[in-house]
């Protein structure tokens, strides 16, 4: 009661205002809404009008056909946690692809919502989102549309430049973090999922799909769920599905651990295709030799990511390797990958020394 | 090679009784700031086909890259490169300044970029890039922090590079690389570690260009395992002089291995035309050319060393990539290099006792600093069957004037190093 006269009241107030000196009144964000007519031609202003979710919007409880998905391995984001979606419309379907990623019908949406716990340890506890990225499949190509969420996490606004929020959580030792965290503008979307001349998704792909997940109706594997749902086609037999490792879990070996990380955070730039590609590094895990594999390669143009070393990898010296040298940075002169991070990735940075400390004198192709 | 090695190691040590030469340059403009990053990061992200950018005048601090990306016809225009300024010097994301990508017919002109925390402005994957009276600079003093490269179009097509300037790169001023069709003219290069370079790129023409006050003014050079190879670079009119600044490139860049008082490197790569140019003052040569073996068989000495003090971590010149022999389409050496009607002068006699050349010099010819320098090592099939001269790997020098000329022969241990002018092969067909 008291709320809603306070709200009359200041709309009166509002409207004896003249109307610049109310443009004034406008906190920026609402601001920016008022000129958004370049926005509205990329696609809708709020998260909530494409109505991926029901319910709470902040819940993301998905809608009918939207469907939750993980990867093994996962690219680091200053260790925000991400909850994924794929949209797939009516009568259609994506189709299987053994290495590269999967074709989408067109109208398919790939929605990826960046947030923090406030505790880690209580991960399905209270969370503030900050950012969802979509990717949405057009008749020929893909388009990039970054949402940023307000503060009362009621809606998720479009917002091509970007932007920057103080973060705070607790870890999963218990210890208070923080951290600038960097919403990327849409040309730094493109700077990682740009694939020759054109955007592509990086996740879902055979390797990093292919593993169990837990749902309602208890543990599937995703692809063979995907399938039993009309949602995939072109599924060969299980024998035949690659899967990259998780990069955290001991139950695989280091060699494989390191591969999984260095394809999914490295390898959309660091590929014969990809962007980085002047580097002639591949950090796939579809490098054939040590040379395209960084092993005694001297850099090319790394400037001062070079950090006074001569090869990217140096076998059994991860502080002599460039590789280590740059994932271990947070100066963007330096730093790899060089966006989409402010913090270094302290458990990956660590599971790489030990995978470059273990290797032994360099065999041809491993 | 050991002799050559053995020599440079015993030469060395006389190097700790020389002081260093330090840089006293220092850019250092007068900058007022003001901010206007979404304004023009909103046109960069929005700007329509067929377009024009327009850049206020002023001085405009950013935190991030400016990005373009899959557009065409753009042009990026300023009020002039002294008069609209873009600093990158506190920025928070992206190694680059402005960074093009994905496009074509691009131009960029009228104005200033600096500070940025890796390159100033790089392009890649992009048909059609045009630099015009731009300036890229890292002010202050310089340091190996400093970014790598001001001007950096990397795998692009059909790029003109005119009327600009570069300073203070820790790599190279102006880079072209993997690139074809490429002129790069009426520029200025000045106390960058490398002034202008071209780098595994073809039909490239470099003239009316100044380069001085660099550690080396201009490098033409070819690398193995990248995606194309250089090849067709013609370097006329141009003014080489007094490149004597020390190296300060970081250690494992490769052109961190130029020896301060460079004027002109040529490594490794095929038909290369140097004509009209004066090249002067240069403390180590004013000319070198040489193959990427010599480069690998110095670092590898140089590493042999390492492993046995057991100082892995401690890098010394630039590791080489010892496997490049299994790049078949890389080919080591340079061939059909015709340096004519150049103009040779140098204030200096002593040369440059911090890099081995120097030493080597003071040692062979006094006080004497050659004016052109080769290598000496022969590719395998430097002669054909029929024991002729292969002209593939015909190096050609006429008038030049009075010369001093060095064949180091590096390849026999120095045995057969020599002043004298071998028999010129030069082809017409060049």
């Amino acid at each position: 009661m008291k709320n809603s006269l306070l709200f009359i009241l200041l709309c009166s107030f509002a409207f004896c205002q003249p109307k610049k000196a109310r443009e004034e009144t406008a906190s920026p964000a609402q601001k920016e809404r008022f000129d958004n007519s370049h926005l509205a031609a990329l696609g809708k202003l709020k998260l909530s009008d494409y109505g991926f979710f029901k319910g709470e919007l902040s819940d993301l409880l998905p809608a009918e056909r939207v469907f939750p998905y993980e990867l093994n391995t996962p690219l680091f984001t200053d260790y925000a946690y991400k909850k994924r979606f794929i949209y797939i419309p009516e009568n259609s379907k994506m189709q299987y692809h053994p290495k590269e990623t999967f074709a989408f019908p067109e109208g398919a949406v790939l929605i990826k919502n960046f947030y923090y716990p406030l505790d880690f340890r209580k991960a399905e506890g209270p969370k503030r989102i900050i950012e969802t990225r979509l990717l949405i499949k057009e008749k020929q190509q893909w388009r990039s549309l970054p949402y940023i969420w307000s503060e009362d996490q009621k809606e998720a606004y479009l917002e091509v430049t970007g932007g920057q929020t103080q973060v705070s959580w607790i870890n999963g030792k218990g210890e208070q973090q923080q951290n600038q965290y960097l919403i990327p503008n849409l040309n730094q979307c493109k700077s990682c999922h740009i694939k020759g001349q054109s955007i592509s998704p990086i996740g879902p792909k055979a390797r990093h799909l292919n593993r169990k997940v837990k749902s309602d109706q208890g543990e599937h594997n995703q692809l063979a769920y995907w399938e039993k749902q009309s949602i995939l086609t072109k599924l060969p037999k299980p024998s035949e599905w690659p899967a990259n490792a998780v990069w955290n879990n001991a139950q695989y070996s280091t060699d494989d651990r390191a591969l999984a990380y260095l394809d999914i955070n490295c390898g959309h730039c660091h590929n014969p295709e990809g962007p980085a590609k002047t580097s002639a590094l591949d950090l796939t895990v579809f490098a054939q030799s040590n040379l395209e594999r960084g092993i005694n390669k001297a850099p090319i143009a790394a400037g001062r990511g070079a950090g006074n070393l001569q090869y990217d990898i140096v076998p059994g010296h991860a502080e002599a390797s460039i590789l280590w040298y740059r994932m271990n940075s947070d100066d963007p002169g330096i730093m790899m990958p060089e966006l989409g991070r402010n913090m270094i990735d302290q458990e990956g940075v660590a599971l790489i020394k030990a995978w470059i400390d273990q290797m032994g004198a360099p065999k041809n192709n491993i | 090679m050991r002799k050559l090695f053995t020599l440079i190691l015993l030469l060395s040590g006389i190097r700790i009784l020389i002081s260093c030469g330090n840089s006293n340059f220092s850019y250092n403009p007068e900058r007022h700031f003001s901010n206007i990053e979404k304004d023009i990061l909103t046109k960069f992200i929005l700007c329509k086909d067929s377009s024009i950018i327009e850049l206020p005048e002023g001085h405009f601090l950013f935190s991030q890259s400016l990005i373009l990306d899959g557009k065409k016809n753009i042009t990026i225009k300023g009020a002039g490169m002294e008069k609209t300024v873009l600093s990158f010097k506190d920025q928070q994301q992206g190694a680059e300044g402005i960074k093009i990508a994905n496009c074509e017919n691009i131009i960029l002109e009228g104005f200033s970029v600096e500070d940025a925390d890796g390159d100033n402005i790089k392009a890649s994957d992009t048909d059609g890039i045009t630099f015009r009276d731009i300036k890229v600079a890292w002010t202050g003093p310089l340091s190996e922090q400093n970014g790598a490269y001001g001007f950096y179009p990397v795998i692009c097509n059909n790029v003109l590079i005119e009327e600009c300037e570069a300073i203070g790169a820790s790599d190279a001023g102006i880079y072209v690389g993997q690139s074809t069709n490429v002129i790069i003219r009426n520029n200025k290069a000045y106390a960058n570690v490398a002034g202008i370079e071209s780098e595994n790129s073809e039909q490239v023409e470099i003239y009316n260009n100044e380069a001085f006050d660099n550690t080396g003014g201009i490098l033409i050079f070819d690398l193995p395992g990248l995606s194309r190879y250089g090849k067709k670079v013609k370097m006329y009119n141009n003014y080489i002089h007094n490149n004597n600044q020390p190296n300060f490139g970081i250690k494992g860049s490769i052109v961190s291995t130029i020896p301060t008082g460079s004027g002109l490197v040529v490594l490794a790569t095929r038909d290369v035309e140097i004509y009209n140019n004066h090249f002067a003052n240069h403390k180590t040569i004013n000319v070198g050319i040489i193959s990427y073996e010599i480069l690998a068989a110095l670092a590898k000495e140089e590493e042999g060393d390492l492993k046995e003090q057991q100082a892995v971590a401690v890098a010394g010149v630039r590791g080489m990539d010892q496997n490049y022999k299994e790049d078949q389409n890389y080919d080591p050496f340079p061939g059909k290099v015709r340096i004519s009607d150049n103009k040779f002068s140098n204030e200096y006699s002593l040369p440059n006792l911090q890099s081995d050349f120097g030493l080597l010099w003071i040692s062979k010819l006094g006080l004497n600093i050659p004016d052109i320098a080769i290598d000496g090592i022969q590719a395998p099939q430097y002669f054909l069957p029929n024991g002729q001269l292969n002209p593939d790997y015909s190096i050609c020098l006429e008038n030049n004037g009075e010369i001093l000329f060095v064949n180091l022969d590096a390849g026999n241990d120095l045995e057969g190093f020599t002043t004298e002018i071998p028999e010129n092969i030069c082809s017409p067909s060049l």
